[in-house]
């Protein structure tokens, strides 16, 4: 269908106020943080709004009548290319429908649509002392619609994990335009085996098996304290044997973070308030729950990495607190800082391995980058064996553009072969999906057969995943 | 310097990764809540306009015509990026491609002229009560304007008939033992629509031991012309600043107006004159010029006189973003205020979010700017201040109106002339 006669349609369907109508404003569509948007912007056929589920349901309609592939998007912060039109289409933005629906402060639980802020969903928890706990890096400005199509996780995995526990049902329009709710039509329970799992199956399947419309997200009380340790070490391989520590003693953090020198120097960069010390790794550890709690808890912490470290910090005050953890937020795109004439990339950004090859992996890494020339940033959860890697090159030049190709490759085999995925928590989009066979082998072609299942006609984002 | 060589397209492009931190500060984007207005959009569109993806046509200028202008993304971007200088240097060159008549008697013509700016706002304040509406058709201002001046006349309807520099001299001696010699940048803003706070920033200086000089042959700082499109215009203006106060050997160079004194730093300076002969003498005038309340703080540490009959004064503070965000000056003018006796320093809720002022913004985007400005109030009058204080006039301006608008009956002051009250009355 030509681009013309596809708007009138849309705008006939949902209005002129839901429909980008300037060929120039589809533009604006042709990227997310992907180093393959970057290089490539692949701009979509339509943009709309949807502000309900009927919206979505009267395109998803529209799009299987006509055989047009429609493409969900929240913030566009992710780092695949997830939410790009990569095979042309319809871009649903559903970061503008950002309702609380209800809070529901008895059953411990809150409903959303799909373009509610993170952040804004916990300031709005904070009142009633609750909170949603997986702590992106990017809270300030993804969409919950984003982070259960990735099964989003960050900061705080170790001890509360990804998104995907957290989800108790979804109301999700099927490629076909039904209307399906998952984990129980009018349930509000936590526990629930009944039937095959699809809440579990649609959270994290990027979008390729329909479009969230609604989300019952379970809440847990908000702990009253919280406590930062700052570990710093002058050798990089006592970092992840001091991790092992804190777990041996018994302690499970909310999180615990690596920044390398070059992630210390870039954070210094863009925030000298916070004041990193030089050093050759800092371990971030992040504990919660009662005051007491905290405090032993910090009390060990700081006995148990100080044999290793040659300095740790111990910060409750609220300022101080957020200065740490906001430092580490801000690691993603400060790394760009290292090098003046350079830019970090979100390629080979997200791997995973065991937690007793975190530091094996941090040398490899360091090796592959000097084989290739490639200056890289590292840093990541490592209470989870998440590491992310920025490398940082001048994306205008050609050769380096060539040469971060082979070492973004390489990062992702060596993933594969620490025991580990290419991806921890950004999802696989269109960038990661050469990798799906060897790391999934037959379980692909499973894959393959739910989505077609799912969505016979393949209009459901396609280009993604696998 | 050609588009594509300007250092910021050079050099800070490449370097967006599109994380879209700007999406979570951008007051225009929580507003709109789409990809087209948010920073990193424009961005974007500033990489396709260097790449030839785009045509420098009006309707490209339109799309990065929506943001402010406010810095509220640079100085919260990760990457480093100076997205206000980007914005502006497209601005530029689409408008060189697609240059206007009405902008260039506006901006070039009236603009560039104190005496003729000064004239029509004499001639706009004897007129009101005819309506903006009425002189802007009899004078063609309305197909100059891309905004609606029917909405926008609104609030200009209380055009001091006086301007500041017909009513003080060139020279301000010291009053009492001299301490510096000052060079007082006074703005287009102040000086047609705030008068009472020039007058007030001279009162506070002259009585602690500074003189006070009106350079009269000052003009324009540039910012409008930058934020125009009329880069050009602002580099002879900025040229012609730069001779007249470096002829002179004054300690500082003082403006009571954010705008300018951003206008005039070493930032701006560096982005606006990018190769021309004139950087070096101009990075010598930037390292003089200061913001009043900043000069009053951090070089005088003012010590006010204390009476504790003095009345008591609930006061708010709102940050205009050249101050806060181009310059990262927020205590100062707190500071100046706490110490003023009697008053009550009462932050409001997101005291440094934009008010929708922004110079030429408020009429070029009337509707969205009073969105803007709705919330900003929301959060001033939330506080019950009697006073809602500021340093800028364009802020003044906007926050004037937004009390007309809410019926509110705060009054709206730059700092110093809390103070100069204070003085006068003690």
């Amino acid at each position: 269908m030509e681009n013309s006669k596809l708007k009138q349609e849309l705008v006939k369907l949902l209005g002129k106020d839901k429909v980008l109508t300037e060929e120039l404003d589809l533009m604006y569509y042709s990227y997310d943080s992907s180093f393959l948007t970057k290089l490539e912007p692949v701009q979509p056929n339509a943009v709309v709004f949807p502000k309900s589920t009927e919206d979505v349901q009267k395109v998803v309609e529209f799009a299987y009548e006509h055989q047009v592939n429609i493409v969900p998007r929240g913030a566009g912060t992710g780092e695949t290319g997830g939410c790009i039109a990569v095979q042309g289409g319809i871009v649903l933005d559903l970061s503008t429908w950002n309702e609380i629906i209800e809070i529901d402060v008895k059953n411990m639980q809150v409903i959303v649509s799909p373009g509610v802020i993170h952040a804004e969903l916990n300031n709005e928890l904070a009142k009633h002392n609750l909170f949603f706990p997986p702590d992106p890096g990017s809270s300030l400005m993804c969409t919950v619609g984003g982070m259960v199509a990735n099964n989003a996780s960050g900061l705080r995995a170790v001890k509360y994990w990804a998104t995907e526990p957290y989800i108790l049902g979804l109301e999700v329009v099927m490629p076909n335009g039904d209307v399906i709710v998952t984990g129980g039509m009018k349930a509000r329970c936590i526990k629930n085996v009944s039937g095959i799992n699809l809440t579990k199956l649609m959270v994290g399947s990027e979008g390729i098996l329909g479009i969230v419309t609604r989300i019952r997200l379970r809440c847990f009380p908000k702990p009253k304290a919280r406590g930062i340790a700052m570990a710093v070490f002058d050798n990089l391989d006592d970092a992840p044997e001091a991790v092992m520590d804190v777990y041996q003693a018994g302690i499970l953090p909310s999180g615990i973070e690596i920044l390398d020198s070059s992630a210390i120097k870039a954070v210094n960069d863009f925030k000298p308030e916070i004041k990193l010390p030089d050093a050759e790794a800092i371990l971030l550890f992040e504990v919660d729950g009662n005051p007491p709690s905290v405090e032993y808890e910090g009390n060990v912490i700081r006995e148990v990495t100080g044999r290793r470290a040659r300095t740790v910090e111990w910060a409750t005050e609220p300022k101080r607190m957020a200065e740490l953890w906001e430092g580490r937020s801000v690691t993603a795109a400060a790394s760009a800082r290292v090098r003046p004439d350079g830019s970090r990339i979100f390629a080979g950004e997200d791997i995973s391995v065991p937690i007793s090859r975190v530091a094996d992996t941090l040398r490899a890494l360091r090796d592959l980058a000097d084989q290739h020339g490639i200056q890289i940033v590292n840093y990541g959860h490592i209470g989870d064996g998440n590491v992310h890697t920025a490398p940082v090159i001048n994306p205008e030049i050609p050769e380096e553009v060539e040469k971060v190709i082979k070492f973004v490759d390489e990062v992702h085999l060596l993933a594969i072969e620490m025991n580990g995925s290419t991806t921890g928590e950004h999802g696989v989009g269109a960038v990661r999906r050469p990798y799906a066979e060897l790391e999934h082998g037959k379980a692909v072609d499973y894959m393959r057969k739910i989505k077609e299942a799912f969505d016979p006609a393949g209009i459901m984002n396609p280009g993604k995943v696998f | 310097m050609e588009f594509k060589k300007l250092p910021p397209v050079k050099e800070q492009l490449m370097k967006c990764v599109r994380c879209g931190k700007c999406r979570s500060v951008c007051p225009v984007f929580a507003e709109v809540g789409i990809e087209t207005t948010a920073p990193r959009g424009h961005v974007f569109m500033v990489q396709m306009l260097r790449d030839g993806k785009v045509e420098p046509t009006n309707e490209v200028y339109e799309r990065l015509g929506q943001c402010l202008l406010c810095e509220t993304c640079s100085v919260n971007c990760p990457s480093g990026i100076d997205v206000h200088e980007l914005n502006a240097a497209a601005r530029s060159y689409i408008y060189e491609n697609n240059p206007s008549a009405g902008k260039e008697l506006l901006f070039d013509t009236l603009w560039t002229r104190p005496g003729m700016l000064r004239s029509s706002a004499r001639v706009m304040s004897t007129v009101q009560r005819l309506g903006l509406q009425t002189l802007a058709r009899k004078t063609g201002l309305t197909k100059i304007l891309p905004g609606d001046l029917k909405e926008a006349e609104q609030m200009m309807d209380n055009i001091p008939s006086k301007s500041a520099r017909s009513t003080l001299p060139e020279i301000n001696p010291a009053r009492g033992e001299k301490k510096y010699k000052l060079g007082y940048f006074l703005g287009c803003g102040t000086d047609l629509f705030s008068p009472s706070a020039a007058t007030a920033a001279v009162d506070v200086l002259t009585r602690n031991g500074c003189e006070v000089i009106i350079p009269k042959d000052m003009k324009c700082c540039g910012l409008p012309h930058i934020a125009n499109g009329k880069m050009e215009t602002a580099q002879k203006l900025a040229a012609h600043n730069i001779k007249v106060f470096n002829a002179y050997d004054f300690d500082y160079i003082i403006t009571d107006c954010a705008s300018c004194s951003s206008a005039l730093s070493r930032n701006n300076m560096e982005f606006l004159l990018a190769g021309l002969k004139i950087e070096d003498e101009a990075l010598a005038l930037s390292e003089k010029v200061m913001d009043l309340t900043v000069f009053l703080i951090d070089v005088l540490d003012l010590k006010i006189p204390v009476n504790k009959t003095a009345p008591k004064l609930r006061v708010t503070y709102h940050d205009p973003c050249h101050l806060a965000n181009a310059q990262l000056i927020k205590n100062q003018p707190r500071e100046l205020l706490s110490r003023i006796p009697g008053v009550e320093l009462i932050e409001m809720k997101a005291a440094n979010t934009c008010c929708g002022g922004s110079g030429t913004y408020s009429t070029t985007h009337y509707e969205m700017s009073m969105k803007i400005l709705d919330k900003k109030m929301d959060h001033a009058m939330a506080t019950g201040a009697d006073i809602l204080a500021t340093c800028c006039p364009s802020c003044m301006m906007q926050l004037n109106y937004g009390c007309k608008r809410n019926n509110w009956e705060a009054e709206v002051l730059h700092p110093v002339e809390l103070l100069s009250r204070y003085y006068r009355n003690n």
